[in-house]
């Protein structure tokens, strides 16, 4: 058996790849990269479950581990990549209201808060091992961070994937908080597979034989109207 | 064996409208299916069977009790008028070109499939999976809405689609904090609802709280409260007019019924006591924001949009006077508000072929000699509106007073701060019907208009809608009373 120490080590080290890779996403202004970026901090994620499976040896982590490679590793990412090549969108360098400094900043406050806040949360309850709060931690955080992707960006691509990344999120999270009935997380898959489907081709425009194809994507910003954005 | 058959129904009226060459054929299939699962929701509620939780044998996932089967109704019979409607609704955007030929097939399907997943959903014990039925909702819904294919609704439908969807992410870190809480009560975890209301006493109310109010977030976006309401208008104002009635009348039930449920859940513990104001502000806020943004509404049908919102509002109110008479008003008013919604879209949409103006959401609708050109469709809103804002013998009048009546036994200020609001809604839309119905184009320069061939099967949806509406208002049977008494006892209040 490999040594439960040295697990935690490599998780350690792959939270720590999922928080450069979510810096990456918020700072990054070349759509090419992002999306291979998601696809990486969705692998970091399945080589969590992997280790964790290590560590608990629950068939249902092994399960999501392969249906995440699957999904968020594969089909995703080449999915939106085909899409992209199509469209020929290479840069997203407009920002709602945050530039990349700032949001990078306002994350590094969002972990903390997030932090001081579920520490009080988890106080009453039995104290839980170090490694699983920060996975809870590191879970909220990076839905947040994908959050802010998606209300800053204004190319409807990227938003797809913050709302991807903030998925990821929940997905950490509910990796290391508790264990959900596996037939829930692969529901969970099919919806994000249909999501993604439909807004990268509504992106596109359901219908480009009524205008000049390319014409109608440089016209398409999303929330003209920054006011109304929650 | 019951919700096979609503599966096996649905999936052969997909399978009709993939082979089907005509528009008429399509909407046939789905006119048949909402016909059919009405019967199969009146069977089932006659039959006594309630509650009857084995359907898929040694499954947890599906139950049906009756406030399931009562939202199942509402929806069945908002989706078999609003396919009526759309007979000849759709029929006019065909003509118009504003709904390409090839698009047809892809709307009917996917209305065909909107349906049986919401009477899926309202069948889900497992409020996990019932949250997987919310979310393709939404994209179900958002494919209604951006079949024009004008970019105003792309925009409309990719953010509902980003509002709801990241709300709903909230919603189920909320879940897994449930299944948690349940978990660590109980030994394993479960989310299916019958099996946490059995055990809701144990939990600790700290932790129960703050899954609450995550979950809150995402259903509430799906209902559109304030401040997640900012899809709602342009949405539904945007969307064609038939499937704007199922997103008012429908769509939205689905959020209020998932506060609902959990809120059932919470209310058997002491969390209740922080839970309730929760509800009561953010209810206040979204009727002073619906009322407030009524006001210098121009556009009937975001109007109307803006009155669900008010509508919204008011449910979450009474939810959080939590008496059990506020809950069995506060279903009274589900139903009540989703005909009347239903209808004044439906009325809506006739206007809307007629004047053709609102190509802009923000457009001001130029309504001109209405009663000359349109007269159900402005009767319809005229006694529609009336009905909404709750004139005596329409039901919301009843709903409306008695979840009052209760919220004023709670609370005084708030009581007096929901009739302004609710007054100040009231007037917007009296103010919009008086100033635009008596528009008539003057004598010396005759507005040249065509008068827009109305459909009978565009106006027989209004008729019969209103007049169940007046049939609500006025007769009130004992066997109504001790249906929402079940629904109440069910949900414990």
């Amino acid at each position: 058996m490999i040594d439960p120490a040295l697990v935690q080590g490599i998780i350690r080290v792959l939270f720590v790849i999922v928080i450069i890779t979510a810096a990456y996403i918020i700072s990054t202004r070349n759509i090419l990269s992002l999306v291979s970026v998601y696809a990486i901090q969705s692998l970091t994620l399945v080589l969590i479950a992997l280790s964790l499976y290590t560590l608990e040896g629950s068939s249902v982590l092994l399960a999501i581990a392969i249906i995440t490679f699957i999904s968020k590793v594969l089909v995703i990412p080449y999915f939106i990549a085909t899409i992209q090549e199509r469209v020929r969108i290479r840069r997203d360098i407009e920002f709602h209201f945050l530039n990349p400094t700032t949001s990078l900043l306002l994350s590094m406050a969002l972990m903390l808060v997030i932090y001081i806040t579920l520490s009080k949360i988890v106080e009453g309850t039995p104290a839980r091992e170090s490694l699983f709060f920060f996975g809870a931690v590191l879970g909220i955080s990076l839905m947040l961070m994908g959050m802010m992707v998606t209300f800053s960006r204004k190319r409807a691509i990227s938003k797809v994937l913050g709302y991807l990344s903030m998925e990821n999120g929940v997905l950490l999270f509910g990796m290391f908080v508790t264990e959900l009935p596996f037939i829930i997380e692969f529901l969970i898959i099919i919806d994000l597979v249909i999501l993604v489907l439909l807004t990268t081709i509504l992106t596109v425009g359901i219908d480009s034989t009524l205008e000049d194809y390319h014409d109608r994507l440089n016209r398409f910003h999303l929330l003209d109207d920054t006011e109304e954005t929650p | 064996m019951i919700l096979i058959s609503f599966v096996l129904v649905a999936a052969c009226a997909i399978a009709l409208i993939a082979i089907s060459r005509t528009h008429r054929q399509m909407n046939l299939a789905c006119i048949a299916e909402a016909l059919i699962f009405l019967g199969l929701a009146i069977y089932l509620i006659l039959s006594n069977q309630i509650p009857v939780s084995t359907f898929l044998i040694g499954s947890q996932y599906f139950f049906i009790d009756h406030l399931g089967i009562y939202e199942v109704l509402i929806a069945t019979i908002v989706f078999l008028f609003a396919a009526i409607y759309a007979r000849g609704y759709v029929e006019g955007l065909l003509d118009s070109g504003e709904l390409g030929k090839n698009s047809l097939r892809l709307f009917y399907a996917a209305w065909a499939l909107l349906l049986l997943i919401i009477v899926l959903a309202f069948c889900s014990d497992n409020l996990a999976l019932f949250w997987i039925f919310a979310e393709m909702t939404t994209i179900i819904s958002a494919m209604l809405i951006a079949i024009l294919a004008a970019r105003e609704n792309i925009d409309a439908a990719i953010k509902y689609i980003f509002i709801a969807s990241i709300s709903m992410l909230f919603s189920f870190v909320g879940l897994i904090f449930l299944f948690e809480i349940s978990r660590s009560a109980l030994g394993t975890g479960t989310l299916n609802w019958t099996g946490l209301m059995q055990h809701a006493t144990v939990f600790p109310p700290g932790m129960l709280i703050a899954a609450f109010a995550l979950v809150f977030i995402g259903f509430a976006a799906k209902s559109g409260i304030f401040p997640f309401h900012t899809w709602l208008p342009e949405a539904h104002a945007k969307a064609p007019s038939a499937v704007s009635a199922i997103l008012s009348g429908v769509l939205l039930n689905v959020g209020i019924y998932g506060i609902i449920r959990v809120y059932a859940i919470v209310h058997q513990t002491t969390a209740v006591a922080a839970a309730s104001p929760l509800l009561a502000i953010f209810g206040l806020l979204t009727v002073g924001i619906a009322a407030i943004s009524m006001l210098s509404q121009k556009n009937l049908k975001k109007l109307v949009a803006f009155s669900s919102i008010e509508n919204m509002g008011i449910l979450l109110v009474g939810l959080a006077v939590s008496t059990p008479l506020a809950l069995f008003w506060v279903l009274f008013h589900i139903m009540a508000h989703s005909f009347t919604k239903a209808s004044l879209f439906f009325s809506a949409g006739i206007l809307h072929r007629q004047y053709r103006s609102t190509i802009s959401v923000d457009a001001v609708d130029e309504i001109r000699d209405v009663f000359r050109l349109q007269p159900l469709a402005a009767w319809g809103i005229i006694i529609g509106g009336l009905a909404i804002v709750g004139m005596p013998p329409s039901p919301i009048f009843f709903s409306k007073l008695f979840i009052l009546l209760q919220l004023g036994a709670v609370s005084l200020p708030a009581l007096v701060v929901l009739l302004v609001l609710l007054f100040i809604a009231s007037a917007a839309l009296g103010y919009y019907v008086i100033s635009t119905f008596t528009q008539v184009s003057s004598a010396e320069s005759p507005m040249e208009m065509r008068q827009y061939h109305t459909p009978a099967s565009m106006k027989v949806p209004i008729v019969i809608l209103l007049a169940v509406i007046v049939l609500l208002g006025i007769v009130f049977t004992s066997g109504e009373i001790s249906f929402f008494n079940q629904i109440v006892t069910e949900l414990r209040f």
